[in-house]
């Protein structure tokens, strides 16, 4: 086992939380438990990582082995990076039967006929999610191990989500060899990022509670009703209002929790629009803004706002649609017609 | 009936494609028409019921109006429910109604731009879960929203016959939605009971229309290792259209046996039922010699 292999292995255990580490481990499965017994897991973290590499040469790792563990701790704390959705297209109607080792052969091969030096690693889960993960080297280099690239790929949908590595020039190939490997013919970015990849998967698979009007009510989960007030000298003066608010809010949000966002950004492309005898702009042209709202957890927060009597009830729709058009990413422009701005579609 | 016996082969083609195309013709018309008479048999039962209905109220305005005109308090007739008895009456079995259309698998609300459906899966008693279509009527039929798995063809189906036949398009939806709700339960049962049995992992995909997974099969006090891979070629349907087993080599030729009954088995039975039958079949053996 080389000194390159070593250093990587004990710069991901050194990612991993101390008292996480035995878990990860575990879940790795390439050192016994005995050896893991052997191990003081409370001690600091850099003589846990000697000790774990120590093991890791007596067990003789290699490349493959690293890859894996890197792609489990990539799963575990998938939320350290910044994921986008692709959506891949094609013309043909038929029922395609996926089957696993043809669509990684064909990844594989379509990305080595391009490039020899990469590393190519794969995981399956249960929730039929496929984990790739992608060390980019050059025809002259090794790969780089720290730049990987991670996609995660569910068997029979269009989407695809890439945590793309910061060597830019990679995306286009990774790209090509996606569509190659699962029989589509284009794939385009979608204007839908995050860094929690599970709230992602929820806003296009459509898994997140949205309000259906049905006859046969669904549970409703038991809100935590302030109890009526027992002094009977407090009135609520606008309770109707709230109720109001409530029931606008419930509607368009619905009633379970939200996906997570971290941003929404708005482009706009519009025109100013002042008292013309103030006379701002000389010309006519579009004033180029950007508004970007932020929060750890946007959309929770926007429903939040009517209630807390921040904003007016219903929201703009601007702010409401996004999980329903998946997109956190918007650009606006003059409308041209009867609708209030209008989205680029692409 | 023969426009001109063509002997070149396009003449035959041509003839036979004809020929396919008048039958399905009358398949088509044929459902149609079934389709019809059920819808028929269905309306008359409902007059029925409405009639029933009616015949009640009316008794009950009769009474009514009896105990009106003889206040002599005659207490003859049964106690007359109060208002408040009467709206509780009504909610109760205006929602076993709506519980009722929610069990027959497909129900809908009017919505204001349009209606809402709500499509519920089941497997053989069990119910699963329901899926939701927000559709608009103007200015044509289209999907506002909807929450189907983003695997199930919804579109082709849409394109096909949302805009024609929505009758047909939420019966093939619905096909869809069962067959894989489905084959996901079989898979989760087979998963939960019988592990013991499933060496490694079972590998399936999105849609579960493929299974992948290695099973232990006793065999006079030797266990054999038995590959299986299941195709459902039919996404309308929750039994698998082509069953591959194999046996490692060092397994005796009575086996083969074996693997033809079960290949035969999950062909037609639901796949935890399969296994269920192998346990027991299994106990049965072990008595015998």
């Amino acid at each position: 086992m080389d000194e390159i292999l070593a250093e990587y292995i004990r710069r991901t255990v050194l990612k991993i939380p101390r008292d996480e580490i035995k878990t990860v481990l575990q879940t790795w499965g390439f050192l016994s438990e005995a050896q893991l017994q052997t191990v003081n897991f409370h001690q600091i973290k850099e003589n846990i990582s000697q000790d774990v590499v120590r093991l890791c040469e007596e067990n003789s790792a290699d490349i493959k082995q690293a890859a894996v563990l890197d792609i489990i701790y990539n799963h575990i704390y998938s939320d350290k990076r910044v994921w986008s959705v692709y959506q891949m297209s094609k013309t043909g109607e038929e029922t395609e039967f996926f089957d696993l080792t043809d669509f990684k052969k064909k990844f594989k091969r379509r990305l080595r006929s391009a490039l020899k030096n990469v590393t190519i690693n794969f995981r399956e889960y249960e929730d039929n999610s496929i984990w790739i993960r992608i060390a980019w080297g050059t025809p002259y280099k090794k790969p780089n191990q720290y730049k990987s690239s991670y996609v995660v790929y569910h068997s029979q949908t269009p989407y695809v989500f890439i945590s793309a590595s910061v060597l830019k020039s990679t995306l286009p190939l990774l790209c090509q060899a996606l569509v190659v490997a699962s029989n589509y013919r284009d794939i385009r970015e979608m204007e839908l990022r995050s860094h929690s990849l599970n709230s992602l998967k929820d806003i296009v698979f459509k898994r997140y509670s949205q309000n259906f009007q049905t006859y046969y009510p669904r549970p409703l989960q038991e809100r935590n009703v302030a109890p009526e007030s027992a002094d009977l000298r407090i009135v609520q003066e606008n309770r109707h209002e709230k109720e109001r608010i409530e029931r606008v809010n419930r509607k368009v949000f619905g009633d379970g929790p939200q996906p997570k966002l971290e941003f929404a950004q708005y482009k706009l492309e519009t025109m100013f629009k002042s008292d013309p005898k103030m006379g701002v702009l000389d010309k006519k042209e579009p004033f180029r803004c950007l508004v970007k709202f932020s929060s750890p957890h946007l959309l929770e927060s926007l429903k939040s706002l009517a209630p807390a009597g921040m904003a007016d009830a219903p929201l703009s729709p601007l702010l409401t649609c996004i999980p329903q058009k998946a997109r956190n990413y918007f650009k606006i422009r003059e409308k041209k017609g009867i609708f209030p701005g209008s989205f680029v579609s692409p | 009936m023969e426009e001109g016996k063509a002997y070149s082969p396009c003449g035959v083609f041509a003839h036979l494609e004809m020929l396919e195309a008048r039958a399905c013709e009358a398949a088509t018309k044929k459902e149609e028409t079934e389709r019809q008479e059920e819808k028929l048999a269905r309306l008359k039962a409902r007059v029925e019921e409405l009639r029933l209905q009616r015949d009640e109220l009316q008794a009950k305005v009769d009474l009514q109006q009896k105990r009106q005109l003889g206040k002599e308090g005659v207490a003859s007739a049964p106690a007359q429910p109060s208002a408040q008895a009467v709206l509780e009456w009504k909610i109760r079995s205006v929602e076993a109604m709506l519980q009722v259309f929610y069990l027959t698998g497909i129900s809908g609300k009017l919505t204001k731009l349009g209606v809402c459906f709500c499509i519920s899966t089941a497997y053989e008693g069990t119910y699963l879960d329901s899926y939701y279509l927000d559709l608009l009527t103007k200015p044509e039929v289209q999907i506002h929203r909807h929450s189907v798995p983003v695997f199930i063809p919804l579109g082709q189906i849409a394109k096909k016959y949302l805009q024609t036949d929505i009758r047909r398009f939420l019966s093939v939806l619905s096909d869809h939605l069962n067959a894989y709700a489905g084959r996901r339960y079989q898979a989760d049962q087979l998963q939960e009971h019988f592990s013991d049995q499933i060496e490694g992992t079972l590998q399936r995909n999105s849609l579960c229309n493929l299974l992948v997974f290695n099973y232990n099969v006793l065999s006079k006090r030797k266990t054999f290792l038995f590959n299986v891979r299941l195709l459902y070629g039919d996404l309308c349907c929750s039994l698998p259209t082509e069953v591959v087993i194999s046996c490692t080599p060092d397994a005796p030729a009575s086996l083969a046996e074996t693997a033809a009954a079960h290949s035969d088995l999950f062909r037609r039975v639901a796949l935890h039922k399969a296994f269920r039958s192998f346990s027991s079949a299994e106990e049965n053996m072990d008595g015998a010699p």
